[in-house]
């Protein structure tokens, strides 16, 4: 039966359990794993029953002619499907070839037959391509990611009752069909989306534990999200939203954090506390976030009361927080126009402490007195402070500086073991994080 | 607890058990036994070895390992040598202060085995369920075969060369798994590259025409469906054999050899005889009305001469003579309910015999 060569060499691989082959196999390029067909009879159909199948542009060699890459990679694609021999779990597509095409279509009904659970389709094309009505048939998916594509929900579709993640990313979806996808999916447990058009989004999920949010929204609020654990938004800017916001008089805060009381981890980013400081208010009930661990705000202007005034509700109300950071948006100016420091001693009772709190980190600080305050604040209020982390703006020129550790220098620390760190000349880190270059 | 500790990323889980067991013998570092297959046991450390999932479920469900006596036999796969890798392996991995780039720079190091041990370390590593490291050596043998070519992965891992030629060419066409197909089709090659052989030999004597046809001769890769049909399309008068077999007839000036030995071969079948009643077939056969007649129900070749079927149909008729035989052999060996009327009896009414000798096929097939 063929050539043995040297009878005493024994081939190990071969017997080892399925599972374990399927592992294996998983972790090389597909194409790979199709090319160990031919190399004993024992491993001609291995790769046939592989249950998690990822399909990229690697799988096709590369040419500069797009349409027979486009061909290839089809072919290549509807051969292995119909070779295939097993439940199909886990499909995945990523490609730069394909933008629509009769094939995705066949391709997505067929998995719909196939029970499919997990889904990813990454286009990346700039263009926005309808999905085949196909996708919403797949009723037993687990997990869905989706890049780059339009999905017009029809009307009669309910979500996907076993939906636990989903990633949209550059998708364009009406708003309304955003809300009925997520509530169509009751145990939706983790969501990301990403999003291009103004949204106004309500999230009703009951079971959604995880949460990223990015994109441009006129209006986020959670309603029955009692189970939410970390969330994270980063909340663009354009001028319909400044518009809105100047016109709107309900309380973001309570909209949107409302509900949120299991909450153990937070991060906001971009506009997100400009959003959040819209009808503010220091109201007496306000609601206690428990388990709320960490907090990261980005792009805090300090020059703006109301946005520092979101950040003491937010710590103030979090008694167990045990690590925070602060990054300041940038200001035009330092110059010290005396702000009205006097609804700090209103607001922020004196006798508050953070008793968890062990690591806070402020970044991109310019020294203006609101920052000043905020960090006295924080020493004087934190028994088990260990590393108080200040970072100041590149730009700070040496006479700012100096005049900003003196001022530091006066607070008192609650903590003994409190260590304040002053970083310089992190100047690289800086630029690259603003993006500026 | 129990729940924290089963699941796979258990490191702290297992930890704060430890400390709870470690209520019980506060100042003694607890052992658990091992057996391995062959008999020989050890004692680990206690956080080691609960490190492993496996282990981990054996001592909370049975309460076993405490002792020599009750130590915990491993399942088959795991020797004494991958039983070493193994807690090596749980040993780096269970403290808790290691940086992920000491972590792997350990795993780089411990991956560095030969195949035999390394597929050794997968197989017992899955065994006792310890996903990291089968992810790790699982990725270390994914290495080894991505990117290389068939041959180079052939000699890294000694696998054996033995698809035919043309399931190397055409890898995933034969779409069937039952290995007693797969023994027939790689049967049926290897006869194919014997008597291309013995052709070519004779090729030396004989004319020029045979030697074409012999050129011509292309891969022959039925799929089991037409080989089967070609078995038991015996007594079938369908109008696509008499059609074909009309428009094969003007096709080769050969024609009247390929008459003349098929009949031979259609009895070897029908029959399940030996060569001797052939060849005495064979010669009361040779009278043209006869030749018509079989070859009307000769469906055989004109299944084979049909266009429908992808395959060569210009096969020499020795050789068909032979796959003939080959074929049958196997059909009764694939059918293991082969009517004894069959063998023995004369030529009789063709028909008949036919479908005595095919009934039991088409009812397994």
């Amino acid at each position: 039966m063929g050539r043995r060569g040297i009878r005493f060499r024994k081939d190990h691989i071969s017997d080892l359990p399925q599972s374990i082959i399927e592992t294996i196999l998983t972790k090389m390029p597909l194409r790979d794993a199709v090319k160990t067909s031919i190399l004993s009879s024992k491993w001609r159909y291995k790769w046939a029953t592989l249950t998690r199948l990822k399909f990229d542009d690697k799988c096709v060699s590369g040419t500069r002619d797009r349409s027979l890459a486009k061909n290839n990679l089809v072919n290549f694609i509807n051969r292995f499907l119909f070779l295939h021999d097993s439940p199909i779990n886990g499909f995945a597509l990523s490609t730069t070839y394909l933008r629509s095409s009769p094939n995705i279509d066949q391709w997505l009904l067929f998995l719909s037959r196939k029970d499919v659970k997990e889904l990813v389709l990454e286009f990346k094309n700039k263009l926005f391509i309808r999905a085949p009505s196909c996708l919403y048939s797949c009723q037993k998916l687990v997990r869905l990611k989706i890049v780059n594509w339009e999905l017009p929900p029809p009307l009669s579709f309910k979500g996907f009752p076993f939906l636990k993640h989903l990633i949209l990313q550059q998708v364009s979806i009406a708003p309304d069909a955003i809300q009925t996808l997520i509530s169509g999916c009751p145990l939706l447990e983790s969501l990301n989306l990403l999003s291009n058009d103004v949204l106004e989004l309500t999230i009703r999920a009951p079971n959604l534990k995880d949460l990223i949010l990015e994109g441009n929204f006129k209006e986020l609020s959670l309603e029955n999200t009692a189970k939410l654990v970390a969330i994270c938004v980063n909340l663009y800017m354009n001028n319909i939203i400044v518009q809105h916001f100047d016109q709107s008089s309900s309380c973001n805060f309570d909209k949107f954090l409302g509900g949120a009381l299991s909450l153990e981890r937070f991060i906001g980013r971009y506009y997100f506390t400009l959003y959040m400081s819209i009808g503010n208010t220091f109201g007496k009930t306000q609601m206690k976030y428990q388990q709320l661990k960490v907090i990261e705000l980005y792009d805090v202007s300090f020059k703006n009361i109301k946005e520092v005034m979101v950040v003491l509700r937010l710590i103030l109300n979090s008694p167990n927080l045990q690590e925070l950071q602060i990054s300041g948006a940038w200001v035009s100016s330092t110059a010290t126009e005396a702000p009205a420091l006097d609804f700090w001693e209103k607001e922020c009772p004196s006798d508050s402490t953070f008793e968890r709190l062990k690591m806070v980190k402020m970044t991109h600080m310019h020294g203006i007195p609101l920052e000043i305050r905020l960090i006295g604040f924080l020493l004087e209020s934190s028994p088990v402070l260990k590393t108080m982390s200040i970072t100041p703006r590149v730009y700070m020129s040496t006479k700012d500086r100096s005049s900003f550790l003196i001022e530091l220098l006066r607070f008192k620390r609650a903590s003994t073991e409190a260590e304040i760190i002053f970083v310089k000349d992190e100047m690289f880190y800086e630029l690259r994080a603003n993006g500026q270059f | 607890m129990l729940v924290v500790l089963l699941s796979e990323s258990g490191r702290f889980g297992n930890l704060s058990f430890i400390r709870h067991m470690a209520i019980v013998k506060p100042e003694m570092k607890s052992f658990i036994w091992l057996e391995t297959p062959d008999g020989s046991t050890q004692q680990v450390e206690e956080e080691v070895a609960m490190f492993c999932p496996m282990i981990c479920r054996e001592v909370l469900q049975t309460g076993m390992g405490s002792s020599k006596n009750y130590a915990i036999k491993l399942p088959q796969r795991v020797t004494t040598p991958v039983l070493g890798l193994i807690l090596d392996y749980c040993r780096f991995h269970q403290v808790q202060g290691r940086s992920n780039k000491e972590r792997k720079s350990f795993d780089e190091k411990l991956i560095r085995l030969d195949t035999k041990k390394l597929c050794e370390l997968t197989s017992g590593a899955d065994s006792l369920q310890l996903r990291p490291l089968v992810d790790l050596t699982s990725r270390a043998l994914a290495r080894m075969i991505e990117g290389k070519t068939p041959e180079e992965i052939r000699h890294t891992f000694h696998l054996p060369d033995d698809l035919t030629e043309e399931e190397k060419l055409e890898p995933l066409r034969i779409r069937t798994n039952d290995p007693r197909i797969r023994l027939l089709n790689r049967l049926y090659a290897r006869k194919r590259k014997e008597l291309k052989i013995r052709e070519k030999a004779k090729c030396m004597l004989e004319n020029v025409e045979v030697e074409e046809e012999h050129e011509r001769e292309r891969v022959d890769d039925r799929s089991v469906d037409d080989l089967l049909l070609f078995i038991n399309s015996g007594d079938e008068k369908d109008s696509k054999g008499v059609k074909t077999s009309a428009s094969g007839a003007p096709k080769n000036k050969k024609k009247n050899r390929r008459r003349k030995d098929h009949p031979k071969g259609l009895h070897i079948i029908e029959n399940g005889n030996h060569k001797k009643e052939t060849d005495s077939l064979c010669s009361s056969a040779s009278s043209p009305s006869k030749i018509s007649k079989l070859l009307e129900s000769d469906s055989p070749t004109a299944i084979m001469h049909s266009s429908d079927f992808d395959f060569d149909d210009e096969l020499d008729p020795a050789m068909k003579e032979q796959l003939d035989r080959e074929v049958e052999d196997f059909a009764r060996r694939l059918n293991s309910v082969w009517p004894k009327r069959v063998s023995g009896t004369g030529m009789g009414s063709l028909g008949h015999d036919r479908r005595i000798a095919f009934a039991p096929l088409s009812r397994t097939s």
